[in-house]
């Protein structure tokens, strides 16, 4: 990993920073995509309630983190080279088609780029995908990705937890408990969590609000309380 | 002035005082300060459109430059923006855009969405990567309904119901936290506006003087300039006029703009070409 | 060291009824030397408008003649004089142009704008280097005295001021202003329409 070690870790002076939680799963039927929603300039949140889960195309999303600018221009052109491909071949292009125009796009201008996306989507030819660009403008397919600040904290929970073979819902009980525990270790990541459910039927957007996310352990026992379990976090499907 | 000695300019900017203007700075003298708005801009969304709010102080440093400037641009009739950060660049970003704008409604047959006009200026500030130091609350009602957004130096931008920029976003963003609710009236949503700018003039020190708002719907756009004046300042009791003759000159000069023509005629005949 | 106070100077603009003045110090110096107490920085761009130019004095020159190409261009072009307000433009643009390399100049405006009625209307601005704008409705000022000039303008400058009152208000403020700014004085001009 040389390349990583290049001088693109930092963002321009007073930049809007995506210091952020995201996540991508892939499962039988399709991928589960989620972010929280912090977006930050230095201490202040510019916005608590951002979607850092972008509409690439019909079947394909972005999970966004870094700098605010950057990676909404090159979301925005990604849309655009994905619009022309489906009216130059009239077909869907395929989620790994999207993840190499982004791959193109980070590598080809590293040197000016802070930009870590997640490429998500279910596509005919290999069903559900998930491709990690990192940093330096590499691309990997993995089965789950995570990025962001809020990554680093929950590496581990990610290997000790995840299982082949998961359905949609354990799938979504898994993005939802690793991002909740980011945000509560990352101080620039927080606000809600947002996540897409992407199948070929189509998309569904789901939304945790910050007062239903879920809980674990919170030093009750410390000042001599009972511990209460707090498995009765909700969720709002969004239409 | 080579540049100068042709009648017709290149586009875009002129950089041919960089290299006197960088070894003068690494001599280790420094830019002069630009005029820059210090300021609280505001944007708020509510049951028939938009209010947009700006305080109307403009500093140089710690000098107030002006203490009632226009921070609300014109955009579209239906489109208007604030504009925080590099005075200048506020000024000639958004007047370039308005521009644009209009050719773009020319072209097309149609009225200008507010998208458009946020994506020309996501865009154009992209492209200077924050050198183009211009902070923005684009506000407007379009085909699709009411619009709001906030706009970096950098080129990100944000879609929000309620929004603040500038330095004094802090004092304004905690009264809209405390008060936003959804679908508000007219009138509620104004004193909402009104409350956040004051917040900014009162406990920022780079906002100031005046409260202008804007209310956009879907038929109307006011423009309230001066929307409500919490410092206005009072009348001098007495005056400083100086007696004439006070100043003493070595020399004055008087320039008579009015010109005297004076036709004499020099001969009665001088015109006559008859020659019979 | 700023770059405004390599050669120094200051300029001020005030509005009266029906007149406007503006007034300039006449030093040129290179730093802390005073070099010469009769540099110009105030030119009649039109009958009607006057142009302050305070800052690096090269500068003074470059802009002075630039304006006077561009003035004249726009004369020939238009067939008619330049009116106070497009000429601020022109000074704003022309500076905005070199947006990420000015001229050390802050130019301060007076001129009369002529109503269809035929009476004139006073007309003042001022620029920062970049060219943004600023059209007080009382006065401007500019130059390495511009702090000072703000707190007497501040103090002295009132509404309705006859040609002659209009003078005094001005000369004592500039006056006053320069005599406690280092970088600015060695005499003074005041033109006033």
């Amino acid at each position: 990993m040389e390349a990583l070690s290049v001088d693109i870790g930092r963002l321009k002076s007073g930049e809007v920073n995506l210091g952020t939680s995201i996540m991508a799963v892939q499962f039988k039927d399709g991928v589960i995509i989620g972010a929280d929603s912090r977006t930050t300039t230095g201490a202040y949140i510019a916005n608590r309630v951002t979607d850092k889960l972008t509409y690439v195309h019909d079947r394909i999303y972005c999970c966004r983190s870094g700098s605010a600018a950057d990676t909404q221009a090159v979301a925005d052109i990604v849309h655009y080279y994905l619009q022309m491909y489906k009216q130059h071949m009239g077909r869907e292009p395929s989620v790994h088609t999207a993840a190499s125009l982004f791959q193109n796009i980070c590598y080809q201008n590293k040197d000016a780029l802070s930009a870590g996306i997640i490429v998500a989507g279910w596509d005919k030819e290999d069903g559900p995908s998930v491709y990690n660009i990192p940093l330096g403008g590499g691309i990997f397919r993995q089965p789950w990705a995570i990025g962001g600040s809020g990554s680093t904290y929950v590496y581990g929970y990610c290997d000790a937890t995840y299982q082949e073979g998961w359905g949609k819902d354990e799938t979504i009980e898994f993005v939802k408990n690793t991002l909740s525990l980011a945000m509560a270790r990352d101080g620039s990541s927080g606000g809600v969590i947002r996540m897409c459910v992407i199948t070929e039927g189509g998309v569904e957007r789901l939304f945790v609000p910050g007062d239903r996310l879920p809980k674990f352990w919170q030093g009750q026992e410390v000042i001599g309380k009972t511990f209460k379990a707090a498995a009765d976090t909700e969720m709002i499907v969004e239409g | 002035m080579a540049a100068a000695a042709t009648v017709y300019n290149p586009v875009g900017f002129d950089f041919s005082n960089q290299i006197r203007n960088n070894f003068l700075a690494d001599r280790g003298i420094p830019l002069p300060k630009a005029t820059s708005t210090g300021t609280t801009i505001v944007g708020c969304l509510f049951k028939d459109g938009i209010v947009l709010g700006a305080d109307t102080r403009a500093t140089e440093g710690e000098i107030v430059a002006d203490k009632n400037c226009e921070k609300i641009h014109y955009i579209t009739e239906s489109i208007r923006c604030c504009g925080a950060g590099t005075a200048a660049d506020t000024e000639f970003t958004t007047a370039m855009i308005s521009s644009n704008m209009e050719l773009h409604a020319l072209s097309t047959g149609r009225k200008p969405r507010v998208v458009t006009a946020m994506t020309m200026l996501k865009q154009y500030l992209f492209r200077y990567q924050g050198h183009v130091g211009a902070a923005l609350v684009l506000g407007g009602v379009d085909a699709t309904g009411p619009h709001l957004f906030t706009i970096h130096p950098h080129g990100s931008t944000d879609k929000l119901p309620y929004v603040t920029m500038g330095s004094g976003s802090l004092a304004a963003m905690a009264v809209f936290e405390a008060q936003w609710k959804p679908s508000m009236t007219r009138e509620e949503a104004l004193d909402l506006v009104n409350a956040a700018i004051s917040a900014g003039i009162f406990n920022d020190l780079g906002s100031g003087s005046n409260v202008d708002a804007c209310v956009i719907t879907a038929t109307k756009t006011d423009m309230l300039r001066n929307f409500v004046k919490p410092n206005e300042r009072v009348t001098k009791e007495r005056t400083y006029g100086f007696r004439r003759g006070t100043t003493a000159f070595t020399k004055e000069e008087i320039r008579n703009l009015v010109v005297h023509e004076e036709i004499i005629g020099v001969r009665d005949d001088a015109m006559d070409v008859d020659g019979s | 060291m700023s770059i405004m106070e390599y050669n120094g100077g200051s300029v001020v603009a005030m509005v009266g009824k029906g007149c406007v003045a503006i007034a300039s110090d006449l030093r040129l110096g290179n730093q802390a030397l005073g070099i010469s107490s009769n540099f110009q920085k105030i030119f009649p761009i039109t009958d009607h408008i006057y142009l302050g130019l305070p800052g690096l004095a090269t500068d003074v020159t470059t802009l002075k003649e630039q304006f006077r190409y561009r003035v004249n261009m726009y004369t020939i072009k238009e067939e008619r004089e330049i009116e106070p307000e497009a000429f601020a433009h022109l000074v704003s643009s022309t500076l905005y142009e070199r947006r990420f390399g000015p001229f050390f100049i802050e130019p301060v405006m007076a001129g009369l704008t002529k109503k269809p009625s035929g009476e004139y209307k006073p007309f003042i601005a001022a620029s920062d280097l970049i060219g943004c704008l600023n059209f007080a409705k009382d006065f401007v000022v500019a130059g390495t005295a511009s702090s000072k000039l703000f707190g007497v303008a501040e103090g002295l400058w009132e509404p309705g001021l006859e040609p002659e009152d209009l003078f005094e208000t001005i000369s004592q403020t500039l006056l006053n202003a320069v005599d406690r700014d280092a970088y600015s004085g060695w005499g003074a001009v005041v033109h006033v329409m």
